[in-house]
């Protein structure tokens, strides 16, 4: 044991991954909400 | 209580696409270079490299949930409805920024320590702001009234945020698994251009964030607050 980590990419991409999935699934479910209220908005 | 309605501002729509323009330009460059061009670290190997996401989500999570605190200080003390649409708006994006926080310490704990979570002060006072902030959006989504709902989650959200100093000092008050905090002190120069570029990308994807919601917010408030349709055209006629 040289207590140095070796490897362990897969976590990193696996971080990265879920936290852009994450974000990108946010912002695009807040964008179909905003087009949608400004659609409804311009109907008024 | 203020009666005037919070008006919707396209403008500030705008402002919100361009942050969000600037923020993935800003997150595409520091993720490129903290995946690809800063080197490996001394004892972490490449598993540091979630360093560059993990501090900015974390600094982010915190300015976020600070903002609440100030928009529910501002709520209280002014009676503007803006400044209730800003409090869910940054509870909400605090509450993702944690969450995702969480996730990639633990994915980051499994090769450092050797398991996915410990109930260390660290991760123990995150969980707990966490599950604090989760009851805050869901005492919005149960309350109806809408003054009630934004005066009880302003008491609230002053009340969690109690929660914030804790989990920030926790590593210096407390023995922790968890290291002390990053700073451009405590990292390598080579190592902080995409800390820092990370760290502005996101902090411009939560204000791009919060503005849409906090606009969606408006409109639901205006909806809410809008006098009945009978009792809007008696006082047309009134008027008249």
């Amino acid at each position: 044991m040289s207590g140095v980590i070796s490897g362990g990419w897969e976590f990193v991409w696996a971080a990265y991954a879920i936290s852009f999935t994450v974000l990108a699934a946010y912002g695009i479910r807040l964008a179909i909400a905003v087009r949608r209220a400004e659609k409804e908005g311009d109907e008024r | 209580m203020d009666t005037h309605l919070p008006a919707y501002s396209p403008k500030a729509v705008k402002r919100a696409w361009l942050a969000l323009a600037g923020a993935l330009g800003l997150l595409a460059i520091g993720t490129t270079n903290g995946l690809f061009v800063a080197p490996p670290e001394h004892y972490m190997g490449d598993v540091y490299r979630i360093l560059y996401i993990h501090v900015p989500t974390a600094w982010n999570a915190m300015l976020a949930l600070t903002f609440a605190f100030f928009s529910a200080l501002a709520f209280l003390w002014k009676n503007d409805w803006a400044w209730d649409a800003r409090l869910e708006a940054f509870v909400e994006t605090g509450v993702l920024l944690s969450l995702l926080l969480c996730v990639q310490g633990s994915i980051w704990a499994k090769p450092t320590w050797g398991v996915w979570w410990d109930w260390d002060p660290r991760l123990t006072t995150t969980a707990v702001m966490l599950v604090a902030f989760v009851g805050i959006l869901a005492l919005r989504h149960f309350v109806d009234d809408p003054r009630r709902r934004a005066v009880w989650s302003a008491v609230a959200t002053i009340v969690a945020y109690a929660s914030v100093p804790i989990v920030y000092f926790s590593v210096q008050w407390w023995n922790s698994l968890h290291q002390l905090q990053s700073s451009p002190k405590t990292v390598d120069a080579v190592m902080v251009t995409p800390l820092r570029i990370n760290a502005f990308g996101m902090l411009l994807l939560l204000l791009a964030f919060s503005s849409l919601r906090s606009q969606l917010a408006r409109r639901r408030l205006a909806r809410e607050l809008a006098p009945p349709p009978a009792a809007a055209s008696l006082a047309l006629g009134g008027e008249g």
